[in-house]
């Protein structure tokens, strides 16, 4: 999976997950920072999907349809953007 | 039968299910539960193909990567690169995957495969992974892969046959050539997300599973610390209300054994040492055989059914106020029920500087040893019978304390140390909640309530032995019993360490029944029934209550009573701080690495003891005069 380019990163559809609305779906666009290794093997890969499920110091999602505890700083660490809604 | 030694090593993701498909390939009870992290060791045992061959099996701790980690990870690392001092490099390597989660799982089983070995892949809880909508595909997966895949379910038995039929001879050799680039993680990550999308396709619509219904509520800001505190209050509050039955059976059969064996023999020093060393003193102790099994079936409950991590998770905010994470949580409450593998579970967690403060301060967790002791002192602080709401709430008052104490530790200790070289951050499963495993809760707590009999069988029975000499040997002629105790050995001991006891409330009888359960705590049950002369009788009556009016009753030589509100209290505060075990500190200095930790923690848990039941008896003889 290739990484996206400068201009998709700088687009306003880009978010950390810490920041991601709760009860939402997204996809992963890349996951940058200290931790990019750790949180890759627990699943957190570019182009998969995750779904946040409750926010908080540590906050809730749920990835490979396993779901994850995560802090807040880990979670700044994965950049998502918006799933396009279903088409029908 | 040369091969008769193959070495066969369990790999996988932690909470992949390794060690319930150990159990079910090896016939042992090793522990399992639903969270991360429960294998914390090399687990060994013996298996057989269908064609007859033994092969030995290995169960290391579950692994999300090859590349860094915990120490029990690199135990995992190191094995299957054949770089472990103790363990040959496995010659087969079965790696476990849950079905449901294949995206992540199969990361680990690609980098089995790049080390060359070779390997089996058990496609574990495909039942689970049916029931989310993932559709399965394992030949297509085998295919993809160049290795077998087996589909099964561990905990129900399915596809054990199969399993043990991929095992045969001649081992299934590591596939000549791999999709992806050996070494490179981007590739091999690429790789295993084409490959899962291929042969496990999940569903587009995220469903919402049970699991996720029940999590709003138990991980709720509110209302999930009302559970928590609710689940837990129940434990306690079931604990020590429904083991009074069984006691009750206990309590007769040792009343019969007493009655049968003062029917058999004539009067003498022989019939004394079964009758009041023996029986008295071990029964004392066996007693409370109910609530330790109660206890570790309850934390096996809550293990097996995925509760824990949703624990840990609530508890991380006030865990990080102390400076630990919520992954020093799962230790920490696995101590309740023992500190032995609740040392041991420490493995899990990432930071060695918060692993050493967790294993430091994890024996102030009231253990099950100490049970017995808290149901002889509480209900003479309440007044009156066993049971009831008000002491359970009392119990639980006692954990918080402990627990409480130990944070407050924690949080000096873990300042002292400075930060960490590597930052770790929170980062835990959650998951799915499942019904619990029975089987294996029953054999588990039937281990431990077998472990608590052996203990009682040996340590403390030779401990009420000796005691039992000690109390009548050397003997002296006369009438008082008083003065024929203080000519014995226990009198001459109790003499001597009076004078060091007396500020904390308590005199040298107390003060040897304290010394003689540095050995074991449970055993100052049994010390206290046979120093105050607790004599046992035939009716229905109950030992302890016996214990207890006899205590009440009990007087200094200036005939102001002994067991004062504040005496009782500073004997309880000793014991919830005291480290009176000597395999956890054996546990602690092979886990911390050095003696030191452990002597450093006897002497700092014995002192702060000692200091808190001074304060208390002091302050509360003040305040009560």
């Amino acid at each position: 999976m290739s990484h996206p380019t400068v201009k998709e990163l700088e687009s306003d559809s880009l978010q950390s997950l810490s920041q991601a609305q709760v009860g939402c779906d997204f996809q992963i666009q890349f996951v940058e920072g200290p931790a990019c290794e750790q949180l890759r093997n627990l699943g957190f890969c570019e182009s998969l999907q995750v779904r946040k499920l409750a926010n908080g110091r540590n906050l809730v999602c749920s990835v490979c349809g396993t779901r994850v505890a995560l802090s807040s700083d880990l979670a700044d660490q994965v950049k998502v953007s918006p799933l396009a809604p279903a088409l029908s | 039968m040369e091969d008769s030694t193959d070495l066969v090593a369990l790999a996988g993701n932690p909470n992949s299910g390794k060690t319930t498909l150990f159990n079910a390939l090896t016939g042992s009870a090793a522990k399992v539960g639903n969270y991360a992290g429960v294998t914390v060791d090399i687990k060994r045992g013996e298996t057989r193909t269908p064609h007859g061959a033994v092969l030995e099996i290995i169960d290391l701790p579950g692994t999300y990567s090859l590349e860094g980690g915990s120490p029990d990870q690199q135990i995992a690392r190191e094995v299957l690169s054949g770089k472990h001092d103790r363990v040959p490099r496995p010659s087969l390597v079965i790696c476990v995957l849950d079905a449901s989660n294949l995206e992540r799982h199969l990361q680990l089983a690609l980098e089995v495969i790049e080390l060359e070995i070779p390997i089996v892949i058990a496609l574990n809880m495909v039942d689970l992974a049916e029931k989310t909508g993932i559709r399965l595909d394992p030949v297509k997966l085998a295919e993809e892969l160049g290795v077998p895949v087996v589909p099964m379910q561990a905990d129900k038995g399915k596809g054990i046959v199969e399993l043990k039929q991929a095992m045969r001879h001649p081992f299934p050799a590591a596939p000549d050539e791999i999709g992806w680039e050996k070494g490179d993680a981007e590739s091999r990550r690429a790789f295993g997300l084409s490959t899962s999308d291929l042969s496990a396709r999940r569903p587009t619509a995220h469903t919402s599973t049970l699991s996720d219904k029940l999590d709003r509520v138990l991980l709720h800001p509110v209302w999930g610390w009302f559970f928590f505190i609710g689940i837990f209050f129940a434990l306690f509050w079931s604990i020590f209300s429904w083991a009074g039955i069984p006691m009750g059976w206990i309590e007769s059969a040792q009343e019969f054994l007493i009655g049968k064996v003062e029917g058999l023999m004539s009067e003498g020093d022989f019939r004394d040492l079964i009758t009041q060393g023996i029986l008295g003193g071990v029964g004392a102790v066996v007693i409370f055989l109910p609530q330790i099994l109660m206890l570790f079936f309850f934390i096996g409950l809550l293990e097996s059914s995925g509760y824990m991590s949703r624990a840990a998770f609530l508890m991380d905010g006030f865990m990080a106020k102390v400076g630990l994470s919520g992954k020093a949580f799962l230790p920490l409450l696995s101590s309740f029920a023992c500190a032995i593998p609740g040392v041991m579970a420490t493995r899990t967690i990432d930071s060695a500087k918060e692993r050493l403060v967790t294993i430091f301060v994890a024996p102030w967790m009231s253990c099950s040893a100490r049970l017995p002791v808290y149901l002889l002192l509480v209900p003479m602080l309440l007044g009156g019978r066993e049971g009831g709401a008000k002491q359970a709430l009392f119990f639980l008052g006692i954990y918080v304390l402990g627990t409480l104490t130990a944070f407050a530790v924690a949080r000096i200790l873990r300042g002292r140390l400075g930060p960490d070289e590597v930052e770790s951050h929170f980062m835990l499963e959650l998951p799915p909640y499942r019904l619990p495993q029975w089987n294996y809760i029953f054999r588990h707590v039937l281990d431990r309530g077998w472990a608590f009999l052996r203990k009682a069988g040996t340590t403390i029975l030779g401990i009420m032995i000796l005691l039992w000499a000690a109390t009548t040997y050397p003997k002296l002629d006369s009438e008082d019993p008083g003065e024929v105790l203080s000519h014995t050995i226990v009198g001459r001991i109790s003499d001597t360490i009076e004078p060091l006891v007396k500020p904390m409330g308590f005199d040298g009888r107390t003060g040897t029944a304290i010394l003689t359960s540095f050995a074991a705590r449970e055993v100052f049950v049994g010390s206290m029934a046979q120093l105050f002369q607790i004599e046992e009788s035939d009716d229905e009556d109950e030992t302890r209550g016996r214990i207890r009016d006899r205590l009440a009753a009990e007087t200094w030589a200036d005939g102001k009573p002994m067991f004062t509100m504040p005496a009782v209290l500073a004997l309880l505060i000793f014991y919830i701080y005291a480290l009176q075990c000597l395999p956890t500190s054996a546990v602690v200095a092979r886990e911390a690495g050095s003696w030191k930790w452990a002597v450093g923690q006897f002497v700092f848990m014995t002192v702060f003891a000692a200091v808190a039941a001074l304060l208390v008896y002091q302050v509360g003889t003040f305040f009560s005069s």
